[in-house]
């Protein structure tokens, strides 16, 4: 359940290397356990450099894909998972967790108890699923917040101490660095007994719990006879629990406005102590009917310190709150785009913000555009050949606004436009909803908490 | 030299983090593991720095104390260092501890005689246990982190030598129980239980024991390594894989001890105390307990997993990879012992909803898929180790799994397995449901992935996709028609479409069962052939047509390269052409092939298509099917990497020389037999392998015979009698001589081999041919007739000839039988010789004694006197 390795690569496209490792550790002993039970299979942890090009080649970073290379496009090299086998010095680092975010791409290698050939199915290596909680862990540490590169350079720098109390030996302690951080802060308090080990200190203050919850909805409009449109919504329940005491008791319990969508595949945070089997059970592969846990969604939990998501959820509306038509026509030279959008009655008129994103696929830059709208500003982004139509913070009156024009679209030059292998000619979508809906979703719910001072506090 | 300054460490730490290697292999590389000791106790360094060097050392020990007795030495040193340390809060006590651990772990110097682990170890043990060090060794602010820190070391050192905490289970547990950190020393508990009911099985020390042990840690008794030396310091998997658990290679069955009833309900005690306060664990430490333990466990008698029951509830519901994970093995252990029908039906209900939910990250979906696929299910069907769509998971409950062009690649790939697996059953069962048949769905899938990989323009990752799809499929659904038809006609579409893709089928074909394989190179080759003349994508074509012409439809295909000839202009179009031919030529088209060959001769304007051409040409007529074969298959000579063109050439050369062999047959004489004008001498050959095209040359010595000819034999087996062969001798004198001999012939892998074999000789005997029979009662007659004809000329002489057992009677049926001219048995015979070429020989035997007869002789030729002297006294040994 070790880690032997792990790195923090940044992806520079257009640089030579196409990328720098900015952080790495490595973990001897692990190493030497490595080397015992692999045996004959064994292979040692490369050093940077050779690491780097490879995982790049392996993760088609490289961006020389013009020729086949049977090593990396064979149809029987299939990878399922996250997890690869790298070609270094002729031998096959397996198995490699690696994932690319933001740019960055994480990377780390467990410890195999066992001999490599035959290879152990993944199920088996408990170290693949902790490899992936630390470098989640590393992710999150190094995005929450507001990042700009100074910041996150201050993280990095921050990584080697943080790791040596987050993960001293290569086993994990603790996926959640922000912990080891605040760990090191409240070093000098004495800890009463039985504190949590994801709980570094205690709080002392007036007692308060904040409750947020972000829905996003994603919707297909077909406006097709025949295929029906889809929509889902995907809920986050955020919480931050300012609560004396060690080990308070909370309760949210979520419920249904008349006549609201039941809550489904619910994903709870670890500290929540014992869920309802109907909200084990309440998925949305089932279909729909009247026999569905409605609620009330109990959670009892003891919160940790910092604000968590308490639970994920999706749920399938009625209605999706936007109705959109978007046709584009091909005409010679240019292309002719009419867009309509229809905000629904139910749901309230006010936003922090909405645009709705228009990008065009597989063409060169915008040269030309002619447009009229019926509200809002449209804002043209010639490069990477986007329109952004921003609505603003309500619809007007009647409710639905529309936007016309024609593009004209220059010599496809490669790499700067977007390619996107679906929207080919006259295929294309509209992002249309990047928009807060806090309010509306709010009142969607009652939210009910109940917490006791932990007695042992 | 004094200690080093903040900047220098700074760029010799950045130097050798930029490559250990480089800088181990150059000057500085020796004095860095005693620098960085050194300066850790100066004064003039920072804490930050010194952190940094204990960072290092951390990372790369075994780079800077290669041996047991450097990092006998190192960890020493650093334990003195952190001794010294000044008794108020310090940022070193930690690294300290870590590095002086993984310095000994690492090295090798972990054991009962070395003097810095017999100091760390009480040392930890101690700050472990949270006890008074004395002289304000840890200041009370770091108490608490440093304990925790022991722990780890701790854990650790348990890791790399199983057994070493195995005495002090009780004192860790009772620690446990009081106020010490849970985290730290759950896992640490648990790790040294665990290693401990794996070894006492084998040793038979007292579990109950060593659990209600209470030690003091700072007793300063020795420290107790038993345990460790049972084990072997052979090192336990914490988590093993569950597959080699079942055949318990390596692990030691735990069953192999029974524990009284004592002992077993301690265990469940302590198991149960751990259990009881996991949920005040980080979620990765959680799941790490739950592995320990469960694999711990596992099979031991008396001790119901029930236990963990009350943990699963509470995991089922979380998103927590981890965790999630844990229950899995968890499951792996246990099976039905802890997971009802119903459990397994909800736990593969979270799973599918974890695998799709969209607030997961893509690489925790993938994960998740890998687990459906490689679900440990109570009652397995399929082969152990195969991915498969576990029994309980219905279509229905698959149905958000299903993949999309819209998904990533891994992810559609791993959902098209998943697909593929439920169309393998649907299959099986023929039950029809309200659902659209996954086999509908896949074929659309398929199509939009074809569609999408004939994108002018697209990148090559869209069409390796497409192709490891349809790979998946193939490799899947190999035995259905249904599926198999629609793939090829896609396949070939494609290859319309966008023929820049030819490597891809050419890879796709090397890889495919043949079921796939051979009626796709059927469509492919109509798809290049039907299309001859000028063409962007010829080089295309062409590399197909390498891979999918065969013996069938010679002509088509003949026809579409005499049509494009003339469009192969450049050196790589011109290589493409003659690759086609090359493929034919293997596969043994002849006819329209040789006149194309010869057109390309002359054609082509680029001197190396033309000489290959001419080659191929030279080949085709001089070689027979199965040799040319050999000689165009893939070279044994040549190193896999070397460019095509010389492993061409070696393959000719290893193909079509003639190699020198050890000898695979034997050839010998048999017996002597008189028929036609020449003396004949009779060979035997005999194989030790299948050989073919046999070829025996002979010449004789001393040119006393007419040149010989080559004997041919097509065919030769081992342990099958060959039909004796016939060698016709000329003799230019009448004189034994001997044969040099040599075979050529080709081996069963189309190898063409020379031997020198062992000479034959050929005696004197052999070259014996009787005159023509005269007439009935003529005898007498005829034999005086040459018996005077020898005179004066030739040569008279008397020999005596001894007799053997058998007597004259004997004696001349066994060896002169063919010559005898006038016989009166038992007593006298006349026997006439023709010794070609021309000359005679007269034997008269009479009189014959008990012990020998005396000989009279003429012949024509004095020479050979002696010879036929040396021939009657050699017949009576001659049996």
């Amino acid at each position: 359940m070790a880690q032997r390795a792990l790195w923090l690569i940044s992806h520079e496209p257009g640089t030579p290397l196409r990328g720098t490792v900015r952080f790495s550790r490595r973990y001897p002993t692990v190493e030497k356990r490595a080397r015992v039970f692999n045996r004959a299979s064994y292979v040692p942890i490369p050093e940077d450099g050779p690491f780097l090009k490879a995982l790049l080649f392996e993760l088609r970073l490289l961006d020389d894909d013009k020729d086949f290379v049977e090593s990396r496009d064979s149809c029987s090299r299939i990878n399922k998972t996250s997890i690869y086998g790298l070609l270094v010095g002729g031998e096959e680092l397996w198995p490699v967790v690696a994932f690319l975010k933001n740019d960055m791409i994480y990377a780390c290698v467990p410890l195999v108890e066992q001999t490599l050939s035959p290879r152990p199915p993944l199920i088996s290596v408990s170290g693949v699923s902790q490899g992936f909680e630390l470098l989640y862990g590393i992710q999150d540490f190094l995005y929450s917040g507001q990042k700009n590169d100074n910041e996150l350079n201050t993280k990095l720098s921050q990584l080697p101490d943080l790791l040596l109390q987050a993960c001293p030996f290569g086993t994990v302690l603790d996926a959640n660095l922000q912990n080891s951080l605040d760990n090191t802060n409240f070093a000098s308090v004495t800890q009463p007994q039985k504190q949590p080990a994801w709980k570094p200190g205690t709080y002392k203050g007036k007692p308060q719990v904040s409750i947020s919850i972000t829905e996003k909805v994603k919707s297909m409009q077909y406006d097709k006879q025949g295929v029906a449109d889809t929509w889902q919504v995907v809920g986050t329940v955020t919480c931050k629990c300012d609560l004396e005491g060690s080990m308070p008791n909370v309760t949210i319990s979520l419920s249904l406005p008349t006549n609201g969508s039941p809550l489904q595949d619910i994903l709870v945070h670890p500290c929540v102590t014992s869920l309802d089997s109907a909200i084990l059970t309440s998925s949305s592969i089932d279909a729909m009917d009247d026999s569905a846990f409605s609620g009330p969604y109990k959670f009892p939990f003891t919160p940790p310190l910092e604000s968590f998501n308490l639970c994920y959820y999706t749920s399938q509306v009625p209605v999706p709150p936007i109705l959109g038509f978007y046709q584009m026509k091909e005409e010679e030279v240019q292309l002719r785009i009419t867009i309509n959008l229809k905000l629904h009655e139910s749901v309230k008129n006010n936003f922090e913000f909405c645009e709705a994103h228009i990008p065009f696929f597989n063409r060169g830059p915008i040269t030309h555009l002619e447009y009229k709208t019926s509200f809002g500003q449209l804002e043209v982004f010639r490069e990477k050949s986007l329109l952004i139509w921003i609505i603003g913070q309500k619809f007007p009156k009647s409710m639905e606004i529309s936007l016309s024009g024609t593009v004209t679209f220059g010599a496809k030059s490669h790499e700067k436009q977007p390619f996107d292998p679906i929207c080919v000619g006259e295929t294309a979508y509209l992002k249309k909803k990047v928009l807060h809906i806090a309010e509306v979703v709010v009142e969607n719910f009652t939210v009910e908490v109940k917490f006791k001072p932990n007695s042992e506090a | 030299m004094g200690p080093l300054s903040r900047d220098v460490w700074a760029q010799r730490l950045g130097a050798f983090r930029a490559s250990p290697s480089a800088f181990m292999a150059g000057p500085e590389a020796e004095d860095l593991g005693r620098d960085l000791l050194g300066d850790l106790r100066s004064e003039k360094l920072s804490e930050q720095t010194k952190v940094s060097l204990l960072a290092l050392s951390l990372e790369y020990p075994a780079q800077l104390w290669p041996d047991a007795s450097a990092a006998e030495v190192a960890a020493t040193s650093l334990l003195d260092t952190l001794v010294l340390l000044p008794p108020r809060p310090s940022a070193l006590r930690r690294p300290l501890l870590l590095a002086a651990t993984t310095a000994l772990a690492v090295g090798g110097a972990l054991g009962p005689t070395s003097g810095a682990s017999c100091r760390l170890l009480p040392l930890l043990l101690g700050l472990a246990a949270g006890s008074d060090l004395g002289r304000g060794f840890v200041p009370a602010s770091e108490q608490r982190p440093l304990q925790a820190t022991a722990c780890e070391c701790l854990r650790e050192l348990e890791s790399c030598k199983p057994g070493l905490l195995g005495g002090s289970l009780g004192l860790l547990r009772g620690l446990l129980g009081q106020e010490g950190p849970v985290q730290p020393l759950s896992l640490l508990l648990s790790l040294a239980l665990r290693n401990t009911l794996v070894l006492q099985s084998r040793a038979g020390a007292g579990l109950g024991a060593l659990l209600t042990a209470r030690v003091s840690p700072t007793g300063g008794g020795p420290w107790d390594w038993t345990l460790v030396e049972e084990g072997d310091g052979r090192l336990q998997p914490q988590a093993p894989s569950w597959p080699v658990a079942e055949e318990g290679e390596g692990e030691p069955s735990l069953t192999a001890r029974e524990h009284s009833p004592e002992e077993a309900r301690e265990l469940r005690a302590a198991v149960a105390q751990l259990l009881d306060t996991s949920y005040l664990l980080t979620p990765v430490a959680q799941a790490q307990l739950l592995w320990l333990l469960g694999w711990a466990l596992r099979g031991l008698q008396g001790q119901p997993p029930a236990l963990f029951k009350p943990q699963l509830v509470r995991l089922l519901g979380t998103a927590q990879l981890t965790l999630l994970h844990a229950v899995l093995a968890l499951k792996a252990a246990f099976g039905e012992a802890l997971f009802t029908a119903q459990d397994e039906t909800l736990l593969l209900r979270r799973l599918t909803l974890a695998a799709q939910h969209p607030a997961l990250p893509l690489s925790t979906h993938l994960f998740y898929l890998h687990c459906l696929l490689s679900f440990p299910e109570n009652c397995p069907l399929g082969p152990e180790g195969e991915e498969a769509a576990p029994l309980l998971l219905r279509p229905q409950l698959c149905r958000g799994l299903l993949p999309s062009l819209l998904h990533e690649p891994m992810a559609l790939l791993a959902r098209l397995h998943l697909l593929c697996l439920l169309c393998a059953e649907d299959e099986e069962e023929e039950e029809k449901s309200q659902l659209p048949s996954p086999g509908h769905y896949l074929e659309e899938l398929l199509a939009g992935l074809w569609q999408r990989a004939a994108l002018e323009g697209g990148p090559r990752a869209l069409a390796t996709l497409c192709f490891q799809a349809s790979y998946l499929v193939a490799r899947c659904l190999a035995g259905q028609p249904t599926v198999l038809t629609p793939l090829i006609h896609g396949l070939a579409q494609l290859y319309r479409a966008r023929p820049m893709l030819a490597p891809h089928f050419v890879d796709l074909l090397d890889h495919v069962d043949p079921e796939l394989r051979e009626p796709l190179k059927v469509v492919l080759r109509q798809e290049v052939v039907s299309r001859p003349g000028r063409d962007e994508a010829l080089c295309w074509h062409l590399q197909m047509l390498a891979r999918v012409a065969d013996g069938d439809a010679q002509s088509a295909t003949l026809n579409f390269l005499r049509a494009v000839a003339a469009h192969c202009t450049s050196w790589d179009l011109q290589q493409g052409l003659l690759q086609v031919c090359r493929a034919l030529l293997r596969a043994g088209v002849g006819g329209g092939l040789v006149d194309l060959l010869q057109v390309l001769a002359r054609q082509l304007e680029d001197p190396d298509g033309c000489d290959h051409a001419r080659l191929y040409y030279i080949l085709l007529a001089h070689l027979a099917g199965p040799k040319l074969g050999v000689a165009l298959g893939p070279s044994l000579a040549a190193p896999a990497l070397a460019s095509s063109l010389v492993a061409e050439n070696q393959g000719f050369v290893a193909a079509l020389m003639v190699q020198e062999a050890p000898a695979l047959i034997r050839l010998s004489v048999g017996s002597h037999e008189v028929k036609g004008p020449l003396p004949v001498l009779q060979l035997l050959p005999e194989a030790l392998e299948p050989i073919y095209s046999l070829e025996l040359r002979f010449r004789v010595e001393g040119q006393l015979y007419a040149p010989l000819g080559a004997v041919h034999v097509p065919y030769l087996c081992p342990g099958r009698p060959a039909r004796p062969l016939l060698l016709p001798l000329q003799p230019r004198c009448p004189a034994p001589t001997r044969l040099d001999v040599h075979a050529l012939y080709t081996t069963s892998t189309g190898l063409t081999c020379h031997v020198h074999l062992p000479p034959l000789f050929v005696n004197f005997a052999d070259l014996f041919l009787p005159f023509p029979k005269p007439p009935e009662g003529a005898g007498l007659g005829f034999f005086e007739e040459l018996w005077d004809s020898c005179l004066p000329e030739g040569a008279e002489s008397r020999v005596w000839c001894p007799l053997g057992p058998q007597g004259l009677e004997g004696l001349v049926s066994r060896h002169l039988e063919p010559f005898v001219v006038v016989a009166q048995p038992p007593t006298s015979y006349y026997v006439a010789i023709h010794l070609p070429p021309d000359s005679k020989l007269l034997l008269r035997l009479e009189a014959a004694l008990a012990e020998g007869v005396p000989v009279a002789l003429r012949t024509d030729d004095w020479a050979v006197l002696p010879l036929v002297g040396d021939y009657l006294r050699g017949l009576a040994a001659a049996v």
